[in-house]
């Protein structure tokens, strides 16, 4: 075993370790009586909630963005532009400008691109992952040697033939790292729903953190923002610390 | 009175640019003092990462693995809702420079220590040959290489240091983007407000990718050019 992949293997081993210890002092810690239910809520109406919108978010930025990074190295000026424009917008905009973008612009344009705000999220993470996505795309696709584009050529394959059996199997190898570092920072970001009300984790803790501000029987008169909002970091660090060092192994055994 | 129906950039930039160019102006600041604040974190604490100075080293270590884990939303919330109850009460200026400097000192030690580590251990060993101190060494040696090899990723840190100002939204502070949305919340000019959000920011971050690939080919080791 190398020593990079001994080391993921105790990174991985310790963070299942901690998320188990985590697991076993919530269940035997005596909490107060305004914890549970909004751990509940947080976990159990929150987390589905950005795990769907992550879900949604990663898969479409792989698709989207590995085609568009494919038909970025085809040499064809016109097209090559149009997408260089897409690339170079959506990486450039902060991410909360794309939330905005489509929440509050696409309906003001037709009101049939009307979205609830954790789909809007989706889109908005896809449009700015799948710039993303395009550009390392580019980068693996041009990093394979010519002599495979000739070799599948002389095989017969055509161009979709050619890419899609013979060089995008060999780039994703390389494209596996960013895709990964991708996964934790569309899982982070889609936190921006907030911003726009969509209830995923970040929403479901603000929101109870001000119903315990109230008076009874709505909240309880006290402040608990940093027992939730400490939480709510454990739980998002427990999601993303493992996948943060999967992408630097992953990224270390392609060197 | 007619609401806005149809697409008007000039007549908004005309009646709003006033209350535009306040919120730009606070955007301009909260970013360099958060870019300048995350430069000397980074400078430091990459440096003391690359060094393996004791304690200091590991801390490090957490506090950038807590940064770069957690969503930046959560910092700001933590530093804006939570702080208060311990007596800390921040206004959303300091909140603003605050939360963006830490997200980004974290990922410019990072960038530093890259760099740092980067400088071949034999330029190091020549500085002492010299009779260089240790300290000598790193600022005449060891800074001024590995300073140039972290300064791409250093800059695109300052680029999302200044796109993550946006975020500033979510506390209410009166950057572009909280004046721009707010502005469109009233007029229903929402097209417009958009367009000219994207217009400045864009302009902002390709100004800057362009003029850091120029500083680029300046500074560039005479080696790699």
């Amino acid at each position: 075993m190398s020593s990079a992949r001994r080391r993921l293997v105790l990174w991985l081993g310790l963070s299942v370790a901690v998320a188990a210890a985590l697991y076993v002092v919530a269940r035997v810690v005596d909490w107060p009586d305004w914890a549970e239910p909004i751990a509940r809520y947080i976990l159990e109406v929150g987390l589905p909630a950005t795990l769907r919108v992550s879900a949604v978010a990663v898969v479409g930025s792989c698709l989207l963005g590995i085609a568009l990074g494919t038909a970025l190295t085809i040499d064809f000026a016109p097209s090559r532009a149009l997408i260089r424009g897409y690339v170079e917008v959506f990486r450039g905009l902060p991410i909360l400008v794309t939330v905005f973008m489509v929440y509050f612009g696409l309906p003001a344009i037709s009101e049939t691109l009307k979205f609830e705000a954790l789909t809007a999220t989706s889109i908005a993470l896809i449009l700015w992952g799948s710039a993303q996505v395009a550009e390392a795309t580019r980068g693996a696709v041009q990093s394979i040697p010519h002599e495979q584009h000739e070799a599948a050529s002389a095989l017969g394959f055509g161009w979709v033939g050619r890419h899609g059996f013979v060089i995008l199997p060999q780039a994703l190898r390389r494209l596996l790292p960013p895709l990964v570092g991708l996964l934790v920072n569309i899982i982070q970001n889609s936190t921006l729903a907030q911003a726009i009300g969509g209830v995923e984790v970040l929403q479901a803790a603000k929101s109870q953190t001000e119903r315990l501000t109230f008076f009874p029987p709505a909240g309880i008169g006290e402040i608990h923002a940093f027992e939730i909002f400490a939480g709510v970091m454990v739980l998002f660090f427990v999601i993303s610390f493992p996948l943060t060092r999967l992408a630097a192994y992953l990224e270390k055994r392609l060197v | 009175m007619l609401l806005a129906v149809t697409y008007d950039l000039w007549a908004f930039v005309s009646e709003n640019w006033r209350e535009l160019l306040d919120g730009l102006v606070n955007t301009l600041k909260v970013s360099a003092i958060a870019i300048a604040g995350s430069f000397v974190i980074g400078l430091v604490l990459g440096a003391a990462r690359a060094h393996r100075v004791p304690v200091v080293s590991q801390l490090t270590a957490v506090y950038v693995e807590i940064v770069r884990n957690t969503p930046i939303l959560v910092q700001i919330f933590m530093i804006f809702y939570a702080l208060p109850q311990f007596g800390i009460l921040l206004n959303q200026f300091t909140v603003a420079w605050v939360s963006v400097m830490i997200w980004g000192g974290a990922f410019n030690s990072e960038n530093f220590r890259a760099g740092f580590e980067a400088v071949p251990y034999r330029y190091r060993e020549a500085g002492y040959a010299l009779g260089f101190s240790p300290r000598a060494t790193f600022f005449n040696v060891t800074l001024p290489i590995g300073g140039r090899i972290s300064l791409p990723s250093s800059i695109n840190t300052y680029i999302s240091v200044l796109k993550n100002t946006s975020l500033m939204y979510v506390i209410g502070y009166a950057e572009l983007t909280t004046t721009a949305i707010n502005i469109a919340a009233l007029t229903l000019e929402t097209l417009e407000a958009l367009t000219v959000l994207a217009v400045v920011y864009l302009a902002l971050v390709w100004a800057l990718s362009a003029g850091i690939r120029k500083l680029e080919t300046k500074l560039a080791l005479p080696e790699s050019r």
